[in-house]
């Protein structure tokens, strides 16, 4: 994502995802807002450019390189502000002039893109610009450097470049840029001031829609992770109860033999099912069966020795799950 | 107290014998009835009864007819409470379940002698024959449930026999055999009117005459089976709750 001037900023690191779109959409629209919102996240970045409280356009740009914008870039930004964990929203105020050049970096008419600058003439692209009373955003970049100049009727209003926080007035920097090796150039121009007044996406766009659309998606796609995990987790428990039944089971048989299995598998269905073993009171009860029936087939030491190690293992299980 | 010592004077020493092992036996499974699962109470309680139901031969006062009847009806009582002890083991070896409780059995069995004593009370006393039938009708429950207990205490061994216990059901079919043979002996000779009752009946009560001295051998043998038998059986007893007691200690 370019980096854009950062004007008066009005709001900074602001948590994206506790914010709600539709609020701050009114917000800077009925506050007349000039300048642009943008809004970070790990996987992209989305510009929304506003003029006079008039959204004028919304770019997002994704890690990859992926963009989109309109009502395409609104929804997922709003679907990104619902799903996230993390994310900031960085509000600055720009000159009208500012705003429009930056309009046209983001979504104006390319009239150049990535063009080498060494096989053009610059003082004739220069002098065209200035002829034609453009309005937008030359930049000038290498690999690892870049600078913008905007332009209002073919006038200069600005430097901007890499490292820097707002624009300068100086054009050392851009000129160092294009004087080095294997330079080129973007050029983007745009409408202006005025017509761009005409555009309004928040006219255009039902914001409100988009955000409870996004609820909603994310609202049925956490309840169905949820009831997943829930079933997950049912069937956890289910086969960790089902693996302590067995043990249950198996030390009953150890101590008064096969009839043992009858034993469990009757006092645990008479107590509705194998999640009584660590239920309080079922355990309690379950016990207390077990030790009857053991009673009749062997000794009272054995017995207590059985009920002692079945109290262990449900102590312990209880404790786990 | 004079009529004490003549009765141990007339005593046949193999019946004091047996009464003596009949009381260890009932004392013993007394005790065990009241520290243990209520399914034990009807075994042993009776168990305990069939002393009860031997102590005639003790009791001095035999010689009122109503008593020496209430005694078989003991003895009747007695191999009804076990049989319906072994069945319920039984039933929890195949189901599992342990239901109600002991001072049930207990009520139970007082009410049961109760209302025998009061059946006895407001008929006629009884003569000599109706006691020899009353000891018969005894005998012939006694070897008719002896049978079905082994079978059910067959039963319960397959289901427990890996179990602790197991090897106290191989004891208690033991006794079984021996209460069998005891009771099935006397049965026999009742039947085929050989028994001294009957003898003591046709001396002084009737002018019929009987086959007896046809058939000395097994006659003799009968009254043998009956006696070691008999024998065999309290003693049997008695060592089987000693067994069983150490075994649930």
């Amino acid at each position: 994502m370019f980096l854009l001037p950062k004007g008066n900023p009005l709001f900074e690191n602001l948590a994206a995802t506790k914010l709600k779109l539709p609020e701050v959409m009114t917000k800077l629209s009925s506050g007349a807002f000039t300048g642009y919102a943008s809004f970070v996240f790990q996987s992209s970045t989305t510009i929304l450019v506003f003029e006079a409280g008039k959204l004028v356009s919304v770019l997002l740009e994704e890690q990859n390189g992926g963009r989109q914008t309109g009502f395409e870039a609104l929804s997922a930004l709003a679907e990104l502000m619902v799903t996230s964990n993390s994310g900031a929203m960085n509000v600055f105020k720009l000159s009208k002039d500012l705003t429009m050049c930056i309009h046209a970096l983001l979504q104006g008419e390319i009239l150049y893109k990535a063009q080498e600058l060494k096989l053009i003439d610059i003082k004739t692209l220069l002098e065209k610009i200035k002829d034609d009373q453009m309005n937008g955003c030359l930049r000038i970049y290498t690999e690892d450097r870049s600078a913008m100049i905007f332009y209002k009727d073919g006038n200069p209003l600005g430097f901007f470049h890499d490292g820097s926080h707002d624009i300068e007035t100086s054009s050392t920097e851009s000129q160092k840029i294009a004087g080095m090796p294997g330079a080129k150039i973007d050029l983007f121009s745009t409408q202006g001031v005025e017509e761009l007044m005409g555009i309004d996406l928040l006219e255009v766009a039902n914001i409100q829609k988009i955000w409870e659309t996004s609820v909603a998606r994310h609202q049925l796609d956490t309840d169905k992770i949820q009831k997943e995990r829930a079933e997950r987790d049912k069937k956890s428990i289910s086969l960790k109860l089902s693996d302590l039944e067995d043990q249950l089971r198996g030390i009953v048989i150890e101590y008064v033999g096969k009839v043992g299995r009858g034993i469990v598998d009757k006092e645990i269905s008479s107590l509705g099912g194998n999640a009584c073993i660590i239920d309080d009171a079922g355990s309690t009860k379950l016990l207390n069966a077990i030790e009857r029936a053991a009673k009749l087939l062997i000794s009272g030491t054995n017995t207590k020795l059985l009920i002692e190690k079945l109290t262990a293992l449900i102590t312990a299980a209880k404790s786990e799950l | 107290m004079e009529q004490l010592v003549e009765l141990f004077t007339q005593l046949n020493t193999f019946d004091l014998i047996q009464v003596i092992f009949w009381g260890i036996a009932g004392g013993i499974s007394f005790y065990f009835s009241i520290g243990n699962a209520r399914v034990w109470t009807s075994i042993a309680i009776g168990f305990f009864l069939i002393f009860l139901g031997q102590a005639y031969a003790i009791n001095p006062f035999t010689d009122y007819y109503r008593l020496a009847a209430f005694h078989y009806i003991i003895g009747t009582v007695a191999i009804m409470l076990i049989t319906h002890g072994f069945l319920e083991y039984y039933v929890f070896c195949k189901t599992f379940e342990i239901s109600g409780q002991k001072l049930f059995v207990y009520l139970a069995t007082v009410a049961i002698l109760t209302a025998s004593g009061l059946f006895l009370y407001v008929n006629p006393a009884p003569g000599p024959n109706t006691i020899r039938n009353i000891k018969m009708i005894e005998n012939a429950i006694w070897v008719f449930l002896s049978v079905m207990n082994l079978e059910i205490i067959r039963k319960i061994y397959d289901s427990i026999r890996d179990s602790t216990i197991s090897k106290a059901f191989i004891a208690f079919a033991i006794v079984f055999l021996c209460i069998f043979l005891w009771k099935g002996s006397e049965l026999y000779l009742q039947v085929f009117q050989w028994d001294k009752d009957w003898q003591d009946i046709l001396a002084v009560m009737s002018d019929d005459s009987s086959d007896i001295d046809l058939y000395p051998l097994r006659v003799h043998f009968s009254e043998v089976v009956s006696r070691y038998a008999g024998l065999a059986s309290g003693l049997s007893v008695g060592g089987t709750f000693i067994y069983l007691y150490r075994l649930l200690k």
